[in-house]
């Protein structure tokens, strides 16, 4: 009689509707609208490289001093330097970050002593072709400029 | 888009010479994307990394390990004895030398008798420099008396030791991957061919003088027609 | 009916290596006798990297980000097993707090990678919910790692000698809400599954392997458990302090896939047990032990496995006193469990193979190395 019942007022259904309905509530919803919604990436994430400049005079805060490089497992990162005549301080002149060979595990972040290195929470690295994935001077203090999509 | 043949990093076609090692810069096929360097397959010298000493006077490098005693090593001399070389235990870890065609019995009385019933692990290590260059080790436990102990073989190169597959089945696909990776073949196998690696690869790359640079090149553009990576 | 009604010859199947079912790139040749499996051969090694050359090559601390690369589903145990292994020969020991930090990580590594395999397996099987069930739950999860360590997949969230980074603000409040979280969630996956009449009929009985072929063919993990051998190495050889933990080990009888589907659910519940204790005992304190900066450990060698999740991960580690391993070797449980698909499909029907090979709980990134 009860199951009878509960074929007649479509128990079982109703049930599995309700459980499709709950998700529909805001605060169920787990889909991101990637493109169109960026989510937030952790503090900590080790995403696009940067090279971090000095906001005040603008000079890069790398000293040159290789450690990056040295640290890195993928031995991609390439460091430039020549020294000042005057000061006798080595200068950074050019640095090169292959991020096509990169796996992110935060090494040469880890082995810079200034801060100067850093993986930072930008994420979007594509690139049409493999050379935009090899990331000179410029870019990386300058931040990558990815095509931005658009509807 | 340009690349130092010896440190294998990347730079702008403006670069002449690499900052690194001053080496010549080589250009780069962008088209498959991985390394066209004209690089011989043995000519191509490790990546820059902090480098190796290449076999500096290290005399005094041994490891130093303890005896190992107790009952299960007695036993074991008793019934092999000169066949067992020595019975060590370095951090906590016991294992013992052996002849390489004690092994298998050793494998098998310790699993009849001592209830060593699971076989871990059958791998091997390669020194080149000694006469006997693999050295095969077997790791063993036992889940009565929650031990484990490793069993060492010294091997030359072309030696068959003897498969351990009818005392332990799982032995089957550990030594096909030795064979694979070392080139020792085991005697009795009974199906002793690649495992990991493509049946027609040329060498066994985990050998001291295998190059890790130094890959099958010819296997890879033949069948992938591809340059080859690295 | 006579036996020469049909002419029956033996036909042979080419399975994979990129169909969905073998979770990667496993090629399975096949020989049927109608739907009947009479025979099976793998061929693996899609996805060798040589990783242990590579090892060779690479200093200590290098090394340690391509052993998450292997199985890469779990990839803090194998962090967590490296570590342990450089540890041993360094002869040191990680700082207390580091450890209690490493447990939680790898207990939700583990549910991580369960609820993988759960998602995964039912998709085989047929259930396509539990798929979205699952990758819901290990989102909270892989948010947790992200936070952590800044990655989410291929964390490297360990060094050598302890951890590099601290816990955030709000980590330890987070892995408790995530326990809260799981356990009624736990609760639905067997509401969804384990009465349901079709994943038993798909399940029970399928796959069996008996403890003592387990033992033969070097089987571990929740597959040698569900076999009835109460055998797990955080409690057989502890590491990390799981011996003051206070957790069971689930064990089945039947060694039936069914079997290790509800091992794991259990596994899943009594990580939970583990992560909410541990993360009572997070104390103030050090995360770095004292290592030298270039890890030079001395001539000597070593074996140290941790019970990961899908079996005993070992690593041989052999020191030649320089900066690189002279040998690194890893014993993985997935190409040692997957060994015995031959042994557990022969005799069965051609479609419980899907089923056999999802029971495995294999990652062809640690199979081929
Ligand atoms: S993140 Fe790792 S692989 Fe990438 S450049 Fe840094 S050290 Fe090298
Ligand atoms: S470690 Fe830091 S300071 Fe040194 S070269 Fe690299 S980025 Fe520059």
């Amino acid at each position: 009689m009860r199951d009878f019942l509960r074929k007649i007022f479509l128990v079982d259904l109703l049930e599995g509707l309700w459980v499709t309905l709950r998700a529909q509530h805001p605060k169920n919803i787990v889909t991101e609208q990637y493109p169109a919604a960026r989510p937030k990436v952790a503090e900590r994430y080790r995403g696009a490289p940067r090279l971090n400049i000095n906001p005040e005079n603008g000079e890069t805060l790398c000293i040159a001093c290789d450690l990056c490089a040295l640290a890195c497992p993928e031995n991609l990162i390439v460091v430039g330097w020549e020294r000042n005549a005057e000061t006798k301080r080595k200068e950074l002149t050019t640095f090169t970050y292959d991020t096509s060979r990169c796996m992110f595990c935060g090494l040469c972040e880890d082995a810079c002593p200034v801060d100067a290195l850093e993986l930072t929470q930008d994420f979007e690295l594509a690139s049409y072709s493999r050379e935009g994935q090899i990331f000179d001077r410029q870019i990386l203090e300058e931040g990558i400029h990815p095509t931005p999509y658009k509807h | 888009m340009k690349r130092c043949p010896t440190c294998q990093a990347t730079f702008p076609d403006a670069t002449e010479r690499c900052p690194k090692d001053g080496a010549k810069l080589a250009a780069m096929s962008v088209t498959m994307g991985w390394d066209a360097v004209e690089a011989p397959a043995e000519a191509s010298p490790a990546p820059a990394k902090p480098a190796p000493k290449p076999a500096a006077p290290k005399a005094p490098a041994v490891m130093e390990t303890e005896p190992w005693e107790g009952e299960l090593p007695d036993a074991l001399k008793e019934k092999f004895g000169d066949a067992i070389t020595g019975y060590f235990r370095y951090v906590g870890q016991s294992f013992l030398t052996a002849k390489p065609e004690a092994a298998v019995p050793i494998l098998e009385f310790l699993k009849s008798d001592w209830g060593f019933d699971y076989l871990v692990d059958v791998t091997a290590t390669d020194d080149p420099a000694k006469p006997e260059r693999f050295e095969l080790v077997y790791i063993l436990y036992s889940f009565s008396r929650n031990e484990r102990i490793r069993i060492k073989a010294r091997v030359k190169e072309g030696d068959k030791p003897a498969t351990a597959v009818p005392v332990h089945i799982t032995a089957d696909w550990l030594e096909r991957e030795v064979f694979d990776m070392f080139g020792i073949e085991f005697a009795g196998h009974p199906n002793m061919t690649r495992i990991l690696l493509p049946d027609e690869w040329q060498g066994h790359p985990l050998r001291k003088d295998y190059n890790i640079l130094g890959m099958d090149q010819k296997w890879v553009q033949e069948n992938l027609g591809i340059e080859s990576g690295q | 009916m006579p036996e020469t009604f049909l002419d029956s010859t033996e036909l042979v199947l080419n399975m994979g290596p990129q169909h969905p079912s073998t979770h990667g790139v496993l090629r399975v040749i096949v020989k049927l006798d109608g739907e009947k499996v009479t025979g099976t051969e793998c061929v693996i090694g899609y996805l060798h990297r040589g990783v242990e050359k590579i090892g060779e090559n690479r200093t200590y601390a290098m090394f340690n980000p391509y052993v998450d690369r292997m199985d890469y589903v779990a990839a803090v145990s194998n962090g967590l097993g490296y570590c342990l292994a450089v540890e041993q020969l360094l002869k040191v020991e990680a700082p207390a707090r580091a450890q209690v930090v490493r447990v939680i990580l790898t207990e939700l590594n583990r549910i991580a990678s369960h609820l993988l395999w759960l998602g995964t397996h039912a998709l085989d099987i047929g259930a396509l919910t539990p798929l979205f069930y699952c990758m819901r739950e290990r989102e909270d999860i892989m948010m947790i790692f992200e936070k952590y360590c800044g990655a989410r997949l291929t964390t490297h969230a360990f060094r050598i000698g302890g951890l590099q980074y601290e816990t955030y603000q709000g980590f330890e409040q987070e892995c408790l809400e995530f326990c809260d979280k799981m356990l009624p969630r736990v609760d639905e996956y067997e509401e969804l599954l384990t009465g349901n009449r079709i994943w038993q009929q798909r399940l029970v009985n399928v796959g069996v392997l008996s403890a003592a072929d387990c033992k033969a063919y070097g089987v571990t993990g929740p597959m040698l458990r569900a076999a009835g051998e109460k055998w797990d190495l955080r409690k057989a050889q502890p590491y990390s302090g799981y011996e003051t933990y206070d957790f069971e080990i689930p064990t089945r009888t039947n060694a039936d896939s069914f079997d290790r589907y509800m091992v794991r659910i259990e596994e899943m519940r009594q990580s939970v047990r583990i992560i909410q204790q541990g993360v009572g005992r997070l104390e103030a304190g050090p995360v770095m032990a004292k290592v030298p900066k270039v890890i030079k450990p001395p001539v000597g060698e070593a074996y140290v496995s941790i019970e990961a999740p899908k079996g005993e991960l070992g690593y041989y580690i052999v020191s030649d006193g320089s900066t690189q391993p002279y040998r690194v070797r890893v014993r993985p449980p997935s190409f040692v469990n997957l060994q015995s698909l031959d042994k557990m499909a022969r005799g069965g029907l051609v479609a419980d193979l899907v089923a056999v090979i999802g029971t495995i709980d294999i990652v062809l990134g640690e199979v081929d190395r």
